[in-house]
């Protein structure tokens, strides 16, 4: 049984009276250590399978199971426990706190999880140090580029670790430079074992993974590699 | 989530954004404030009212023979006392036609007086206490050219043929009082009193209506303490009274420089106790004091602090009232503004004997004023004395005033205060509210955002509604604390304004616990709002 279960997942936007149809019957399995890629174009419903997967979004029918747990029946604390334990979800916009400097939003996760301000700090050292944060723990999101925000948001999701690591188009916002090096960075992750799920809409991004699936108007297709 | 951390990060939101607190905090400042200001003022109001009335006795009727004193040049109308300390109808006032006079006006030589002034013109123009002579013995049936103007009843010239030929029935009391019998008179006065209109003014006139009248018959006399024993041994319903007169007179010492006019009070022992009247220091003036007429006075709050600078210094020293030389016994305790007439803080009080032999002599112009047993029944207590003072004055008018009908309008004016300051209260409440409520859900609202983003990286409801209630709290709090501060700064303004400004807790209570009520709902619902949310759609809130 792989890591995520995803069997029959549908997904609808209600517009007034029109149902848009947006994951049609999405049936997807990931291996631990595996490094997926989902590819697909604008519109295609890429972002919608990852909330779904990250559970930030519910699904409108369907099976999922993620580390054995059932998702598709979970209550809220259930899916609170979830994310917080389980999932790391990069966002294409970052969404980190404003008003937290660096290190706050970083060791947001495990002062959920009941840490100290100094646990959690002491906790989070490694990871701060190899995203080269360490010379920026005092500053507020917005007294930093894009590329560093990414990497901050990169952080926080990793420090709990998590069983899955979740990105949305990591890429997207930033300079070719710095994607390579968030590309070199989840290389890395995904050598040390970590499970990564990354969406992207360039073939080029895509091909750094081990796999790679396509989605296409809400229908996953090929299954390539 | 440990609390400890709870806290460091609802501190930090607190103290981070300063600026923004400060924004949310204003909405809930203002809102805090008035409510401590409309309260406070409202509360001042009503005391105000209380304090006017604190010293006036419910039972309390005054009696006095109008006109009685009229050679006088010092005191106009010697009704002091009026209800029992009350001091109204212009006790103490030198008898000009200020409008709260009852029947002030020029004086007639027969007691009679002229309905206030300025209807009459020529008359009005009389000079205090100026007597018009001839008005008795006006030619009967001859036309007063001057008077056209005439108030009530008409023709003047008429009025005394009134009796013959009963022509004069434009004002039925008027009518009833010129048959000339005193009987009629005095029912008519009666009735006048009973009706309680409070219209003083037209009082006034009708009292002038019956002197002219009368002004033929009316017979003047003194009151005095005889009289005032008579009433009381007379089963009238009035076990308790006293008498008591003013005048106007120059005083010297202390640390006056120059001779100054005061108001003196001529009183008897128990008239401290019937007008409520407390003493700062020392004792009121005694029996004995009155009995052998010593030279010793008892000085209002104000008058101590002119002539002496305080109470204790003008305890025990000396001062000249038309030159002689009086100890000052004691002082009393200052008693505010009183519902009418002049406040006791600015009156010397002596003896009542010492004050006839040595200031008023055959002038005194007393006024008994009584304290009825039973307070509901005013009117029958005044009817007993008017039947019998008439037994011993048949020929003579006496007017009552109780202070009964006084308190009533009082009270029913602060019921209405009361219901206005309810009414003020909760306008404020609401307007703070919406101003608060306004403020907190938008700052709330704009951290859909973050709320978003707390869910996404696991943190629990319960954790995400807590952290922004005691936000919200907090700010609330602040906001109202600041509030508070606030209207305790705006106090001295206020007052400066000559509002009475009666801060009190359970204003400052109310203002806080609402400011704090209505800041922790309106913040707490956008955030239980928003927590229900999926992270997704919380995130992609703008
Ligand atoms: N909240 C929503 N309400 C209604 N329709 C939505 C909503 N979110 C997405 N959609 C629609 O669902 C479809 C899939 O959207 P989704 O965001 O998953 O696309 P995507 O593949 O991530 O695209 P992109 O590469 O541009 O991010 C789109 O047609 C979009 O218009
Ligand atoms: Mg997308």
């Amino acid at each position: 049984m792989g890591i995520i279960e995803l069997s029959n997942i549908n997904k609808y936007y209600y517009m007034g009276e029109n149902a848009l149809h947006v994951l049609k019957d999405v049936s997807l399995t990931v291996e631990k250590g595996d490094y997926l890629a989902i590819l697909g174009p604008s519109g295609s419903g890429k972002s919608t399978l990852m909330n779904i997967i990250g559970c930030m979004d519910v699904s409108d029918g369907g099976e999922y199971y993620l580390d054995g747990e059932s998702v598709h029946n979970a209550k809220e604390e259930e899916l609170t426990r979830i994310r917080n334990e389980k999932i790391g979800f990069i966002f294409q916009k970052y969404h980190l706190i404003p008003t937290y400097n660096v290190l706050q939003n970083i060791v947001m996760p495990l002062l959920m999880r009941g840490l100290t301000l100094k646990e959690a700090h002491e906790h989070s050292m490694e990871i701060i140090h190899m995203l080269g944060l360490s010379d920026r723990i005092e500053h507020k999101p917005s007294e930093l580029s894009g590329g560093q925000q990414q990497r901050v948001a990169i952080a926080r999701a990793l420090v709990g670790e998590p069983a899955i690591l979740l990105a949305d188009e990591p890429t997207g916002a930033l300079d070719k430079n710095s994607g390579i090096e968030v590309l070199k960075l989840f290389q890395r992750l995904n050598d040390m074992g970590n499970t990564i799920v990354m969406i992207t809409h360039d073939l080029g991004v895509a091909e750094h993974a081990k796999r790679i699936v396509k989605i296409v108007d809400g229908e996953l297709t090929i299954q390539e590699k | 989530m440990r609390k400890r951390e709870l806290l460091r990060l609802v501190w930090q939101n607190i103290t981070q954004n300063k600026f923004k607190t400060v924004m949310t905090s204003i909405g809930i400042i203002v809102g805090a404030a008035t409510i401590v200001m409309v309260i406070a003022i409202g509360k001042g109001g009503q005391m105000d009212v209380a304090d006017q009335f604190k010293n006036l006795n419910a039972g309390a009727i005054d009696i006095s023979c109008e006109g009685a004193g009229k050679e006088s040049s010092s005191s106009g109308r010697g009704g002091f006392g009026g209800f029992g300390g009350g001091m109204p109808g212009g006790g103490f006032s030198d008898g000009n036609s200020s409008s709260e006079n009852s029947g002030s006006g020029g004086r007639m030589p027969n007691g009679g007086e002229m309905p206030e002034g300025g209807k009459m013109p020529d008359m009005s123009q009389m000079p205090e206490g100026g007597e018009m002579p001839d008005m008795s013995q006006m030619p009967e049936g001859e036309e007063m050219p001057d008077m056209p103007q005439m108030p009530e009843g008409g023709e003047m010239p008429d009025m005394s043929q009134v009796p013959e030929n009963g022509k004069n029935s434009a004002d039925g009391e008027s009518t009833e009082g010129a048959t000339g019998k005193n009987d009629s008179a005095r029912e008519a006065s009666e009735s006048r009193e009973n009706d309680n209109s409070g219209n003083r003014g037209d009082r006034g006139n009708r009292n002038g209506n019956f002197a002219m009248t009368e002004s033929t018959e009316q017979e003047i006399i003194t009151l005095t303490d005889e009289d005032l024993t008579n009433i009381l041994a007379g089963d009238v319903g009035a076990s308790e009274g006293t008498i008591s007169y003013s005048t106007r007179s120059s005083i010297e010492g202390g640390e006056l420089e120059e001779a100054t006019t005061y108001t003196i009070a001529g009183v008897q022992s128990n008239y401290a106790q019937i007008s409520n009247l407390t003493m700062a220091v020392g004792e009121f003036l005694t029996e004995e004091a009155n009995n052998n007429k010593e030279k010793s006075c008892v000085l209002g709050a104000n008058i101590a602090a002119e002539i002496f600078g305080s109470a204790i210094d003008a305890y025990g020293s000396i001062l000249y009232i038309d030159q002689r030389i009086y100890v000052v016994d004691g002082v009393l305790e200052s008693m505010g503004s009183v519902s009418s007439g002049i406040s006791p803080d600015d009156a010397v009080f002596i003896p009542y004997q010492t004050g006839i032999k040595y200031l008023v002599g055959e002038n005194a112009d007393p006024t008994i004023t009584i304290i009825a047993d039973d307070v509901e029944h005013l009117d029958t207590v005044i009817t007993a004395t008017t039947e019998l003072l008439a037994e011993y004055y048949p020929n003579t008018e006496f007017t009552y005033e109780d202070a009964g009908s006084k308190m009533e309008a009082a009270s029913a004016s602060n019921e209405i205060l009361t219901m206005l300051l309810i009414a003020m209260a909760v306008i404020v409440f609401i307007v703070g509210g919406i101003g608060i409520m306004n403020v907190m859900f938008v700052s709330v609202k704009e951290r859909t955002n973050e709320i978003g983003i707390l869910k996404a990286i696991g943190c629990s409801q319960k954790n995400i509604l807590l952290e922004f209630l005691l936000e919200a709290g907090a700010i609330s709090f602040i906001g109202g604390v600041l509030g508070m501060l606030l209207s305790l700064g705006i106090t001295p303004l206020v007052r400066y304004f000559d509002v009475r400004v009666e801060l009190s807790l359970a204003a400052f209570g109310a203002a806080l616990a609402f400011a704090v009520c209505t800041g922790v709902i309106f913040g707490f619902y956008p955030a239980y709002r928003a927590s229900k949310l999926v992270p997704v759609e919380a995130l992609s809130a703008e």
